[in-house]
């Protein structure tokens, strides 16, 4: 397929789980609903005064990052894992090509964490009293990690999607995989926190998603066609 | 310019999952007509059907799909062989002209509404029912849709499982008019329960869940 058609494929795989999601509405309640459990959870057990002021930018930065993360794991690993069980897998290996679905299915992710993102950071700063000196280094920091999220939850999704015992062994699997990323993000959120710019962090970011989008991209064809 | 001639062929193919195998040393060669998979439950059709639909690998052996005796790789290989079976489904959410349109449009060969919606009259699905989710639809009407998803890029080779599975008089019909127009064409593969579903088959296998007593004519 020419660069313009792999596009296009991709976008109507991508137009297609957006669809999906708007009529049943499954995933979207289910990752806004913990987002929303979480947030209120830590913002009664901890609040803005249950941190002593020194702790505060560390303990908010990884608290953020957790209900992040525990929101999208909520709803990402069930990109793949859904085709499988509504039996359109089988429609879909006949007629597209993996990667494509790949790439459509991890801009949905994306497009999800960016949402859960925009929904749980103000309400975090909000109930928590978390002040950001630098929003800018936050947004990108925000946005490299939820793409390298996306990436290794919807190839992770892909592997186990023809296995039993899906959730167990999708956390199994991912917990490895992302705790580098998560480590990476909740120190370049604490930097952006105290105002500073998180090159060094940034740059690890880029480069994991770029790992992982790689490795995603040729292995997916093994791991989706049998 | 003359037509591509194609073939479906299957070289010593055999099957096992966790026991012994379904099938072993299964040839085959096929370019046009039909082929007629008959057994009992459990005797491996359906999966014999999947190996030469290239949805499912084999344990030994392998699958040709040849065009004017060139094999055929990747995303031609895909889309020669056109599949329906009772495992597939489409999908719920969407209408039944939104997922062919969405099949055609992901596979890279995007088509006009009027193309798709011509192919879904010819199984039967015309009127209202093309803009209804298909949630909404019958067991007929989606059996009808998947037969529409088997042919929506006209592959010279179509593999078709129990099509006439859930379908009343007029069903059955238009899937032996269905078939009979691809059989001129190319090879069909039908696998079924139903001896009536078989109309003059030029080749048969008789799959056994004790694979050493397969028959083929």
């Amino acid at each position: 397929m020419s660069a313009a058609r792999v596009a296009n494929a991709v976008r109507a795989v991508f137009q297609k789980d957006v669809s999906q999601e708007l009529r049943r509405r499954v995933a979207i309640v289910a990752v806004f609903f913990f987002a929303v459990t979480a947030l209120a959870l830590v913002s009664y057990a901890i609040g803005p005064f249950g941190l002593r002021a020194e702790d505060r930018p560390a303990l908010q930065s990884a608290l953020l990052w957790i209900v992040l993360f525990f929101a999208a794991a909520t709803g990402l690993p069930r990109a793949f894992v859904r085709e499988e069980e509504t039996g359109t897998a089988l429609a879909l290996r006949k007629t597209v090509p993996a990667n494509v679905v790949l790439a459509g299915k991890t801009l949905y992710n994306a497009l999800l964490f960016v949402a859960v993102a925009a929904v749980t950071i103000p309400g975090f700063a909000i109930l928590l009293e978390w002040r950001v000196a630098s929003p800018l280094a936050l947004a990108a920091t925000v946005l490299l990690g939820g793409v390298g999220l996306a990436v290794v939850s919807t190839f992770l999704s892909a592997v186990v999607s023809a296995a039993g015992q899906r959730n167990v062994l999708f956390v199994l699997i991912a917990f490895p995989l992302l705790l580098p990323l998560l480590l990476v993000s909740i120190a370049a959120t604490l930097e952006a926190t105290r105002g500073g710019m998180p090159w060094t962090g940034l740059r690890v970011l880029v480069a994991y998603d770029g790992a992982a989008a790689c490795a995603a991209y040729l292995l997916i064809e093994a791991v989706w066609e049998e | 310019m003359s037509t591509p001639h194609t073939t479906l062929s299957a070289e010593r193919l055999a099957k096992s999952f966790s026991g012994p195998p379904l099938f072993s040393g299964l040839d085959l060669r096929l370019d046009r007509g039909l082929l007629a998979v008959a057994g009992k439950n459990g005797s491996g059709k359906t999966t014999l059907l999947k190996i030469l639909a290239g949805l499912l690998r084999p344990s030994a052996g392998r699958v040709l799909v040849e065009r004017d005796g060139r094999p055929l790789a990747g995303e031609a290989r895909r889309l020669a062989v056109g599949f329906a079976g009772p495992d597939l489904s489409l999908y719920a959410e969407l209408t039944a002209l939104e997922n062919l349109r969405f099949f055609r449009a992901a596979a890279g060969s995007p088509a006009e509404d009027a193309e798709l919606r011509r192919r879904l009259e010819e199984t039967g699905l015309a009127g209202e029912a093309v803009a209804r989710r298909v949630e909404e639809f019958s067991t007929g009407m989606r059996q009808r849709l998947r037969l529409a998803f088997a042919g929506l890029f006209d592959p010279p080779v179509l593999v078709l499982d129990e099509p006439m599975s859930g379908l009343d008089t007029e069903g059955r019909e238009m899937v032996q008019r269905f078939v009979a127009q691809a059989r001129t064409r190319g090879p069909v593969v039908l696998a079924s329960n139903d001896e009536r579903d078989f109309v003059q088959p030029e080749h048969r296998i008789e799959l056994s869940a004790d694979a050493s007593r397969r028959t083929e004519t």
